[in-house]
């Protein structure tokens, strides 16, 4: 009998690593179909039909550290026969007061422009295209992006080594034209409001600053913004003068019951070239059930656009989430 | 740029305890965030494109008072089909008994044939666990969860033992209590591990 209960108390030895090496692997995925009336050329009612699935890995260290990675595939909706595996380039390190991605990275070059509120299919494939120049020409690449928390403040520090590359290159290089990048942006909550202000600066020549703040107002949250942007001309399609595009724009989502959401969007853009567009979103959407939804997307675009690029488009659709 | 990009690395390991500046919580600040942008448009989230849009859908899925359900976790069925089966009742219906001292329970009774999984009423029972050396010998083990939160005293284990004499089995009649603690205590150490896990998480 006493060998028998060695082994059983041996259990409570061994199974100590069981515990430790929590390793995830998690699997999720949605699909959508919509019918889309695009204000483009002609006018085309079309067809979008998309699937994506992500796997994500994690585990946790003995030390409390969390690590994770994922990859992901996809049919995209946007174009025909698309289909694609994105992801893998970046590992996230998660402690409970920070956390730091190190890989593929983008910095926020647009902190405070906000007004768009469509989704998935129409937002990819309206056709609509404005020619007023907004964002930096390239705000990613191999770096690192550090969240993290003062008090009930966040604050977000990405540093971008080398925007030509992803996941694998020089982090020094002298090469003309890979540049580096960096943002800081912060947000704080103030009563029934959340402020962000968030500034980038890029080695090519581009910086940007910009704020937002949020508020529930009448039963939604109203989100309204402003941007400021110094953009290069050399080697940006829209624009032709170095200077100054300013974003200014609104969002307000409401609920309408407990299955029904209402989103409007509104964004008013100017660039160095006195080029300007209006923006107006509309989004109506309704939870089915069952991971179903169908929504009711709308967007018009005014102003300086590419040629029979503005006008309204429609997405009528469903996403179902598994 | 470069000292620049060690200095965040050095920022981050300096970060690396439980708390940030002013003791400000990363979690607790992101889903504040959450409630103002929504999880999906919180910029403080890192989300890949097709991450996005499978949260866009699950977001718009849930509605405006719904959660946003967790995603199917392959390796967590697998666990529980080599523990007894037990996944479907993580799935969907609350449990009543504390979830991580069940699955420290499952966890440490892992390498046993399971008689009884019940995780409805917290309850486990081994089969009877015999040794090639002592075939005349054999115990199993119960394991009764009796707490909704993570209490030390939520686990209560039993170990009963028999002998063999004649073809025919008794009980030994003899008490095992500082076995039975040490397998409380492991299962409690288990369960804080995963408790903190999921905080982290």
């Amino acid at each position: 009998m006493k060998k028998l209960l060695i082994a059983i108390s041996a259990i409570a030895a061994a199974v100590g690593f069981t515990a430790k090496a929590n390793a995830d692997i998690s699997v999720s995925g949605s699909s959508n179909a919509a019918y889309l009336s695009t204000a483009g050329n002609g006018d085309d009612e079309e067809l979008a039909v998309g699937t994506t699935v992500d796997f994500s890995m994690s585990t946790t260290t003995s030390t409390g550290l969390g690590i994770s990675a994922g990859l992901s595939l996809s049919t995209d909706y946007d174009s025909n026969n698309s289909d694609t595996a994105t992801g893998g380039r970046t590992a996230t390190f998660t402690t409970g007061g920070a956390t730091i991605v190190v890989g593929d990275v983008e910095i926020s070059d647009t902190v405070g422009s906000v007004g768009g509120v469509v989704n998935g299919p129409l937002d990819d494939a309206s056709d609509l295209s404005s020619s007023v120049a907004t964002g930096f020409l390239d705000d990613d690449g191999m770096g690192v992006e550090l969240t993290t928390a003062m008090g009930e403040a966040s604050l977000n520090i990405s540093f971008v080594s080398n925007d030509r590359v992803d996941n694998h290159g020089a982090l020094n290089s002298s090469t003309s034209g890979e540049d580096s990048a960096m943002s800081a942006s912060i947000t704080m909550p103030m009563g029934d409001y959340s402020f962000t202000i968030g500034v980038a600066d890029s080695d090519s020549g581009e910086s940007s600053s910009g704020a937002s703040a949020s508020a529930s107002i009448g039963g939604g949250t109203l989100t309204v913004g402003y941007s400021n942007q110094t953009l290069i001309a050399s080697g940006n399609s829209s624009l032709s003068t170095a200077g100054d595009s300013e974003v200014v724009g609104a969002t307000y989502v409401m609920s309408m019951d407990a299955d029904t959401t209402i989103s409007l969007g509104y964004q008013s853009a100017k660039d160095a070239d006195s080029e300007s567009h209006t923006q107006t979103d509309l989004s109506v959407e309704r939870a089915m059930g069952g991971g179903a939804t169908v929504y009711l997307d709308l967007r018009n675009l005014d102003g300086d656009t590419a040629s029979n690029a503005d006008g309204t488009a429609i997405a009528f659709g469903t996403s179902v989430a598994f | 740029m470069i000292k620049l990009f060690f200095t965040l690395f050095l920022m981050f390991f300096l970060q690396s305890c439980s708390k940030g500046l002013f003791n400000g919580d990363v979690q607790k600040n992101l889903k504040a965030m959450d409630k103002i942008h929504g999880v999906c448009n919180n910029p403080y989230r890192e989300y890949n494109k097709a991450q996005r849009k499978i949260c866009e859908d699950k977001e718009r899925a849930a509605g405006p008072d719904g959660e946003i359900g967790e995603p199917l976790n392959i390796s967590q069925i697998i666990r529980d089909f080599r523990s007894g089966g037990t996944s479907t009742q993580y799935q969907g219906t609350s449990m009543s008994v504390n979830k991580n001292l069940w699955e420290a329970s499952l966890i440490m009774l892992d390498q046993y044939p399971l008689n009884i999984v019940d995780s409805q009423g917290g309850f486990i029972s081994t089969d009877w666990i015999t040794e090639k050396e002592s075939p005349n010998q054999r115990c199993l083990i119960k394991v009764k969860i009796t707490s909704q939160e993570l209490l030390s005293n939520g686990a209560k284990v039993k170990l009963l033992c028999e002998q063999k004499e004649l073809d025919s089995w008794y009980q030994d009649e003899i008490s095992y209590t500082e076995e039975e603690k040490n397998l409380t205590l492991k299962i409690l150490d288990i369960a804080n591990e995963l408790s903190l896990i999921d905080k982290l998480s």
